[in-house]
């Protein structure tokens, strides 16, 4: 039932709606940790798009990597051409994982992309970790320093941060570039699970740039 | 109208307080940590070239401080740390402190040319089959072990630091009192 007021006292309502806000914010913040914020835009040093969740201690951001940048980079590493360009295509993101909680919190943050999932056209499957690539790359006989290089390139399949730890390292996603897909996020944080959904994530578009071009 | 209103200020302070709680957790800065170990271990010794031609083993600098650290030229956080472990290396000369930075996996020309544009005058180890870097538990670049003066691992830090700020420092000084 709704409460009258007498029509002519508004700041009363106001200061209502301060105390119940306050006393709303107050009870959410003892009662949860603060929900995960996501939020997307242009990484500052790239120019190029980002997707990134934000929770109390954890950073996760992925920024795109035109697959031009990918060719350029594995091809110097000493994969051929056709292997260079399989990575290419594979939509490649730079992950950044934090824990940026202070040094005063003893939180461990612990992942495993096992447990990430990527939806993509009403399916789902999981990534594919340096230990995937690894098998494959055995098989396609890449050069040694290759295949060194791509396994240290790679954000790490698990890992654990104590305050103020990070990884920079690429994600690959196994799409056609400029494909857009959702993934979930999962992390521990002292031993509790949190999960996020990345929504509308996409991959970098191909884009060949020719003489011609304006 | 009133209660409409009513709706209004309350979804804005709402949104509001939301949004504050977001800029606080993204905190971009890195802070400026060592975790100590929960269970130090003795550090697998090896005999590596550096850069300069020379030959290095890790067990020589017993009873020295060694900060040992595992990057590559193309790790954009490890070119980032580098000048201030370059700093670090000039500040703690003569302390027993040492820094020794073990490339994994790249030629001695590809450390060269990094050298050329960030210039580093301690030991630039190359690791290129990337033998030592398995003896380590290192999951990601760049990673930075502390070693004790009785060859034991005592402090890790994932990521990079600004190794010539005091709070780095500090820790490694007290590894030296005995």
């Amino acid at each position: 039932m709704m409460k009258k007021y007498p029509g002519n006292i508004r700041c009363y309502d106001i200061f209502a709606a301060i105390r119940q806000v306050t006393l709303a914010a107050v009870m959410l913040s003892v009662a949860m940790p603060v929900a995960a914020v996501i939020s997307t835009g242009t990484d500052a040093e790239t120019g190029l798009p980002y997707w990134e969740v934000v929770e109390h201690g954890v950073s996760i951001r992925l920024v795109q990597r035109l697959p031009d940048q990918t060719r350029g980079f594995f091809q110097a590493r000493g994969f051929s051409i056709a292997d260079a360009e399989l990575i290419a295509q594979s939509c490649v993101f730079q992950t950044v994982f934090k824990n940026v909680a202070p040094p005063s919190d003893p939180g461990v943050i612990e992942y495993n992309l096992d447990e990430w999932i990527v939806h993509v056209a009403g399916a789902q499957r999981r990534m594919k970790t340096r230990e995937d690539w690894q098998k494959e790359w055995s098989a396609r006989n890449a050069p040694k320093a290759a295949q060194l290089a791509f396994e240290w390139g790679l954000i790490p399949t698990r890992q654990t941060y104590r305050p103020g730890d990070y990884n920079w390292g690429m994600s690959l996603f196994s799409l056609v570039p400029g494909t857009s897909f959702d993934l979930d996020v999962v992390w521990r944080q002292g031993g509790e699970r949190h999960a996020a959904r990345m929504k509308r994530v996409v991959c970098a578009p191909d884009v060949h740039v020719s003489p011609d071009t304006p | 109208m009133k209660t409409r209103m009513l709706f209004f200020i309350r979804c804005t302070m709402l949104a509001s307080w939301f949004v504050l709680c977001a800029a606080h957790a993204a905190g971009y800065e890195t802070a400026q940590t060592l975790s100590p170990l929960p269970k130090p271990f003795a550090a697998p010794d090896f005999t590596l070239q550096g850069e300069d031609g020379k030959t290095y083993r890790l067990s020589d600098y017993r009873g020295k401080v060694v900060v040992l650290n595992f990057w590559a030229t193309w790790c954009p956080p490890c070119r980032y740390e580098m000048p201030s472990m370059e700093r670090a290396h000039r500040k703690v000369q003569g302390e027993n402190i040492v820094l020794l930075a073990v490339d994994v996996g790249e030629s001695e020309d590809k450390v060269f040319e990094f050298t050329g544009q960030f210039p580093v005058t301690f030991p630039l180890l190359l690791d290129i089959d990337g033998a030592v870097i398995q003896k380590y538990p290192v999951i990601g670049l760049p990673t930075t072990f502390v070693i004790d003066p009785r060859g034991i691992i005592t402090h890790r830090a994932i990521g990079s630091r600004e190794w010539d700020d005091e709070k780095m420092l500090a820790p490694l000084r007290k590894l030296l009192k005995p």
